[in-house]
């Protein structure tokens, strides 16, 4: 039951982690070997409870955190310092208030220092991704909450990123929103063409989104499970939601998710760092 | 409304005026109003406003842009911030009129010793404010543009100084009407100029009217001043006021 797995493999890795060792301090150890490979056009869900170190994977492979051991590599080259072909996003608000939308969005061209020329093009594109082209010259007080994460995601966008790092995006916005969230930033990505990595505790996001879903617990790291949600690129959001497939992945997941720590699992734990 | 107020005050007072209390003391608005208007008119208005303007023009620059400096050089480096925080500390509790004789000893009665005491009283109000408004910026905004591949220096220009200049906005705002009461008292104590001066020579001389006078000039200076800081200020913080409710 992997449909999906023909476009994975065949995709290049974009992303790898290579026996990933890291930690805050010596003792405790959040990562202890960790395996992971990311295809281009993949969009991979980290589910997990809070804590058990899904962000630390997303700042390692932005390059904001340096692995212990092991190796980060991103398109083939290991991850030196801070990845420019990434674009993050998290659930905080961090457009600057004092710059229009347009402003925001353009930043990190700025900040890179890309041709000018192109830049009027650019903005337009990534505006009109998210339809935010008439919000252009407002501020970010006059924006509304859904308007402030398209603005986000125009924002990680705009340099053509081939992955988005994303840490629960849309935790802060109501349901209703977050649904309409989810079927815009499945549209976005799948005409852009980019890699997620999408943390999240929501088992229900992870599979209306995600094609292949790592199921995690902590500490340090561990994979659970692998769900592969057999519902394509193209998906109709509602239609997955009623199905039976999604009501079925569901009670497996949480049946995984909230399981005692297997005998395997807790002898793994114990090995001292 | 207003109006009505301040016009059946003044009227109040023209009545009182040496029917309940001695006009030597308070004088008379139409007194006062015709000292006002031979002021206008021979220039004496002109000269110590001038003289007053000059000094806290200077002294808010000279006060405000070492506040700033370093205000933004404390707040930046937390480790010089905390060497120099028990210094500022001690500095800022002692009362700045203490330090005047001092000042005289160092100035002398000219233009130099009324700047450097108002630019004393703005330093320290626009340091505290730079201070915390460095310290205040958003670990999160800075985070996210860091993420872009912001350089330090792009971080400072882009996010630190933007994010502070709300509280920079709001020291200077409050230190402008301070430089004022900083020049004037400096001409009241020592000076052969300015607002400040014509309001203690007349104080002296029992001259209540002449000394209202001054007082209106004084007030004049202050409300101009604070109306041109406020246009200043709506302008380049117009971002915070968009979108929210307007009155």
């Amino acid at each position: 039951m992997r449909p999906d797995t023909a476009l994975r493999d065949e995709s290049p890795v974009l992303l790898e982690f290579r026996e990933v060792s890291f930690g805050f301090t010596e003792e405790e150890m959040i990562l202890d070997g960790f395996n992971l490979s990311v295809g281009a056009h993949e969009f991979v869900a980290l589910l997990g409870p809070s804590g058990c170190g899904k962000s630390t994977l997303l700042n390692l492979s932005a390059g904001l955190a340096r692995p212990f051991a092991g190796r980060v590599l991103f398109q083939g080259e290991p991850v030196a310092g801070v990845n420019r072909n990434v674009g993050y996003m998290t659930q905080g608000d961090t457009l600057l208030p004092w710059l229009t939308v347009a402003r925001n969005v353009l930043l990190p061209l700025e900040i890179r220092r890309s041709p000018v020329a192109s830049r009027r093009a650019q903005l337009a594109a990534a505006l009109s991704l998210v339809d935010l082209t008439d919000a252009a010259a407002k501020y970010p007080s006059e924006l509304s909450g859904g308007m402030k994460r398209r603005a986000l995601l125009a924002r990680s966008l705009i340099y053509d990123p081939p992955m988005l790092l994303m840490d629960e995006p849309f935790a802060a916005l109501d349901a209703q929103l977050r649904e309409t969230m989810h079927a815009e930033l499945l549209r976005t990505v799948n005409r852009t063409r980019s890699s997620v990595l999408f943390v999240t505790h929501d088992i229900s996001e992870s599979i209306l989104l995600a094609d292949r879903i790592l199921v995690l617990g902590g500490r340090p790291l561990t994979v659970r499970d692998v769900v592969c949600p057999p519902f394509g690129k193209n998906r109709d959001l509602d239609a997955v939601r009623s199905s039976v497939e999604y009501a079925r992945l569901e009670a497996n997941i949480r049946s995984v998710m909230y399981r005692p720590k297997t005998s395997a699992e807790l002898s793994l734990a114990a090995v001292p760092a | 409304m207003q109006v009505a107020v301040i016009a059946l005050f003044f009227g109040f007072w023209e009545i009182a005026a040496d029917r309940w209390i001695p006009a030597l003391f308070v004088s008379r608005p139409s007194l006062i109003a015709a000292t006002m208007w031979k002021w206008m008119l021979d220039g004496t208005y002109l000269r110590a406003t001038w003289a007053t303007l000059q000094a806290t023009l200077l002294g808010f620059v000279a006060g405000a842009s070492t506040g700033m400096v370093a205000g933004y050089a404390t707040g930046s480096w937390p480790r010089l911030g905390v060497v120099v925080a028990p210094i500022m500390t001690a500095l800022y509790t002692l009362p700045r009129l203490a330090l005047a004789p001092l000042f005289l000893l160092w100035f002398g009665l000219g233009l130099e010793f009324r700047v450097v005491f108002a630019a004393t009283i703005v330093f320290f109000l626009v340091y505290y404010n730079t201070y915390f408004g460095v310290r205040e910026v958003s670990g999160e905004l800075v985070a996210a543009v860091r993420i872009m591949g912001a350089s330090r220096w792009q971080l400072t220009r882009r996010v630190i100084i933007p994010s502070a200049l709300t509280w920079v906005a709001a020291g200077l705002k409050i230190s402008v009407p301070y430089a004022l009461v900083g020049v004037v008292v400096a001409e009241m104590l020592a000076g052969s100029e300015g607002l400040g001066y014509l309001l203690a020579k007349n104080a002296e001389q029992f001259a209540a009217h002449a000394t209202f006078a001054a007082i209106a000039g004084v007030l004049f200076i202050a409300l101009a001043i604070d109306a041109l800081v406020t246009l200043v200020t709506r302008r380049a913080l117009k971002w915070k006021t968009m979108g929210a409710p307007t009155l």
